[in-house]
């Protein structure tokens, strides 16, 4: 495999090596972080809120660069790439977010469409805007997340697990080989919760895509992951694969570090975790 | 209380560092109002004596004699074609300008520093100022007020289209690049639908203000209906002179009320207009039922175009009656518009005998004009509060108990906001003769009309529950005014007198142009005469103390917003 050179059969489809993050305001977020991730696997990130689950996220689409080590992604050395190399691998990684991020103002439509834009050339704004080629597709991403019906209504009209579907449709516009999901079912109730994540990785198993997720919900986790990957205070913790695994050994992830060496920020201890 | 033993109770508040500052600045305010009374010889005689001057004038212009209508007709509709003109070059400068003026679209500080300067330079020098100087370069004519507005509107437009940018939620861009998007599609895809609604409002506002503002540029020979108001006053033509201005002052009215219906219907239920829409006539039940069958149908066509709901259909129109307004107004305004691009030479030729200015041909004119500015900025201020105050009151809803009377009142102060402030001057100055005093005048009614809605709608804001806790000790209705509503009202109070000193300061800048004293009258002069080296020091200086102003403005509100 040689460096710098995008390839999309490139396995392990990401290496992190040693990358560590420290933010302009002295928060070091990742502690010397070291993972490869086979083609095809279902991972799950788990670990405290401010343990630097999303700051390792944000690395593997180069949403944020690393202070030292490095990042490939599908053959790419992300953690240097330049701008049009890092759109190239963006293209080929869905990104599901917690808050959604979709354009209230916008149709579902033009929010779906949106995925595509990596692909196109200019700036494009409102559904006429786009090719009716790439338009027939979104419509047909839609459907497939069970929206067709509500294409021509603005995002902001719909309930939230609604809301986390159109985005997982604008990631499929992108026809990824990979899926980042930050807490995707956080915002939604309990039901909400169970289809949303049901219909992402009903998705990536029929599209072979590798997953990389983070999740509250431990007892969800063991159900599908393929690995569990524990975080505390930018240190991965817990590696293991999903078989075997029981709820105490994960348990020990939420384990509060001595407190003098805790990360400042908020450390709520998933409700889940203190019920179960 | 604590631990320490208080030997002797205080019995005033303790002196804060707020409370000093804001002391200083009140005692600031009182001595410039002091210096100004004396320094444009104002008398309380000679206030009267104005007012009544001009009620005699009123009186010779009735009853209005409308022998020149056609005439005022023509003038009218080029008066609102010159308004749209100078808007829509406003709005196509302004929107490339906004990205560079916005922290989150700017390419580098350096075009952000210049972007936010061009918005910061165009707002502090008047309109009218920027068409007295076109006149000169583009000759007498509609062109020059067009592109006066066109200038003087970026400062508006611009800074609130990069407000818009600013505002907008940061997530749905950091999706988009997440999918491969460059910077300008994910700024085009995520930050620019979530400011279009704010922009067209914006532009929609900004064209009910310019409708007013291009009614006086004819004062200057920039075109439209001030130029038939101004000669008939010349020629002592009054009641032509009053058919022209009811004339204006009814169509101002009636762009305004459209200008808020249809803002209102572009931005939704959050729109803060006078005009009340009824939520579920029959018609929008219907109208909505429309809608629901299109959308369905749309989807089980697999339509690969948004269906054409109410909503569409609307902007579409909209557009539609844009363009057509635009390709009229284009087509029949008396403007040689390509002939004149000859004329650009000319204006670069002034350009460039604006700077560097020359400070001192007209050194005492100068400080005179500048001084008499800020003179009547603070009197017509101070004065036109009191009168705002009693107004104020009687227009607030909550503490008028009569419906009558806060209706009757703001009834009438919205008619009297109608009429530009630059034709009431004009009057003053036919009434008294030239001078400050008659400028003075006419700002400070233009201050009292304006304010005393500002205050209304303080005064209806205050919170109702301490004023039943004071009734409940017994109090009567005057204490209970002074013991809890002006309390609550002070501080939008003080930030509103601010807002009025900053707006009469740019407005005393243009009254010398039509005689009522200040800087403007230099200004004019020195135009006239092509010393355009003191023109251009004029523009500074008042760039300078419009700027400065602002600067004490925000310092104050600063202040103001602090606890203690
Ligand atoms: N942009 C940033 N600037 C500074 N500190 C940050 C930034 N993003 C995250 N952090 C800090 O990095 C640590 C890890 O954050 P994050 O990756 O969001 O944790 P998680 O997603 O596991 O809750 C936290 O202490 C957080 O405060
Ligand atoms: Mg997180």
């Amino acid at each position: 495999m040689s460096l710098n050179r995008f390839d999309q059969e490139a396995d392990p489809i990401v290496r992190l090596s040693d990358i560590s993050k420290r933010f302009p305001n002295g928060t070091l977020a990742l502690d010397k972080v070291s993972l490869e991730i086979p083609r095809g696997q279902l991972l799950c990130l788990i670990g405290l809120s401010g343990s630097g689950k999303s700051t390792l996220l944000r690395h593997v689409n180069g949403l944020h660069k690393p202070t030292s080590g490095s990042v490939d992604v599908m053959g790419m050395r992300v953690s240097e790439a330049a701008n049009k190399d890092l759109r190239e691998v963006r293209r080929h990684v869905g990104f599901v977010f917690q808050q959604f991020g979709l354009i209230n103002r916008a149709t579902c439509l033009e929010n779906v469409l949106s995925g595509a834009l990596g692909r196109l050339n200019w700036p494009r704004y409102g559904v006429r805007s786009y090719p009716k080629q790439l338009r027939r597709l979104a419509f047909d991403h839609l459907d497939r997340v069970g929206l067709a019906d509500q294409a021509f209504q603005r995002a902001d009209t719909l309930s939230g697990g609604q809301m986390q579907r159109v985005a997982i449709a604008r990631s499929l516009m992108q026809e990824p080989q990979m899926l980042l999901a930050d807490e995707p079912v956080a915002s939604l109730d309990p039901e909400s919760s169970g289809q949303v994540l049901e219909l992402l990785l009903k998705i990536a198993t029929e599209e072979n895509m590798t997953v990389i997720c983070t999740l509250h919900q431990v007892e969800l986790a063991l159900g599908w992951a393929h690995r569990i990957v524990g975080l505390r205070a930018g240190k991965v913790v817990l590696d293991r694969s999903a078989i075997g695994l029981d709820q105490r050994d994960v348990m020990d992830v939420y384990q509060r570090v001595d407190v003098t060496e805790a990360p400042t920020a908020d450390e709520d201890v998933p409700t889940s975790i203190l019920n179960s | 209380m604590s631990s320490t033993v208080v030997e002797q109770r205080r019995l005033s508040p303790p002196f804060t560092a707020r409370n000093s500052k804001l002391l200083i600045v009140f005692v600031g305010y009182v001595v410039a109002t002091i210096w100004s009374w004396r320094y444009i010889h104002m008398s309380f005689a000679g206030l009267f004596g104005g007012f009544s001057d001009v009620a005699a004038l009123i009186a010779r212009m009735l009853p209005p004699d409308f022998y020149q209508l056609s005439g005022i007709i023509s003038a009218t509709i080029e008066t609102l074609w010159m308004a749209l003109l100078g808007t829509t070059i406003a709005v196509l400068i302004s929107f490339p300008l906004s990205f560079g003026a916005a922290k989150n679209t700017t390419p580098n500080k350096f075009v952000f520093a210049l972007c936010r300067g061009i918005i910061t330079m165009t707002r502090a020098i008047p309109d009218l100022i920027f068409a007295a100087i076109f006149v000169r370069a583009f000759g007498i004519g509609p062109l020059a007020g067009i592109l006066a507005l066109g200038l003087h509107s970026i400062g508006m437009i611009g800074k609130m289209f990069a407000d818009a940018l600013e505002n907008a939620d940061a997530m749905p861009r950091e999706a988009s690049i997440s999918t491969g998007a460059s910077k300008w599609q994910a700024i085009f895809a995520s930050i620019l639908p979530q400011a279009t609604p704010t922009m067209i409002g914006t532009s929609l506002y900004r064209l009910d203000i310019n409708v007013r503002a291009s009614a006086v540029l004819g004062l200057v020979g920039a075109g439209g209906i001030g130029f038939i108001i101004q000669s008939a006053l010349r020629s002592l033509d009054y009641p032509s002179a009053l058919a022209a201005v009811s004339v204006i002052f009814v169509v101002i009215l009636a762009i305004e009320f459209f200008s808020s219906k249809v803002r209102a219907s572009i931005l939704g239920e959050r729109s803060a207009s006078v005009v009340v829409v009824r939520s579920q006539s029959e018609r929008s039940i219907r109208r909505t039922g429309r809608d629901r069958t299109l959308l369905v149908d749309a989807v089980t066509m697999r339509s690969l175009v948004p269906p054409l709901t109410s909503d569409r259909k609307s902007r579409i129109i909209s557009v539609w009656v844009y363009a057509i307004m635009l390709g009229i107004a284009l087509g029949t305004i008396n403007m040689p518009i390509f002939s004149s691009f000859g004329y650009f030479d000319d204006a670069w030729r002034i350009v460039t005998q604006l700077v560097p200015p020359d400070f001192t041909t007209a050194r005492s004119e100068l400080i005179t004009g500048m001084s008499e500015t800020l003179a009547i900025a603070f009197i017509s201020t101070t004065l036109g509060l009191f009168i705002a105050i009693p107004l104020g009151l009687l227009s607030s809803r909550n503490i008028v108990i009569r419906k009558m009377v806060f209706v009757g009142t703001r009834s009438m102060l919205v008619v009297f906001r109608g009429i530009p402030e630059l034709i009431i001057a004009v009057l003053f100055v036919s009434a008294m003769g030239l001078g400050p005093v008659p400028g003075t005048l006419a700002l400070t009614l233009v201050t009292a009309f304006f304010m005393s809605k500002l205050i209304a709608d303080t005064f209806e804001e205050v919170d109702p529950s301490p004023r039943e806790a004071i009734f409940a000790t017994g109090a009567t209705r005057m204490q209970e005014l002074f013991g809890s509503v002006l309390p609550q009202a002070m501080p939008a109070l003080v930030s509103q007198i601010l807002y009025m000193l900053d707006v009469n300061l740019r407005s005393s800048t243009v009254l010398g142009i039509v005689g009522g004293g200040g800087i403007g009258f230099l200004l004019l002069g020195s135009i006239r005469v092509f010393e355009f080296g003191t023109t251009g020091a004029v523009v500074f200086s008042i760039f300078v103390v419009v700027y400065a102003i602002e600067l004490v403005g925000s310092w104050v509100r600063g202040v103001l917003d602090k606890a203690n």
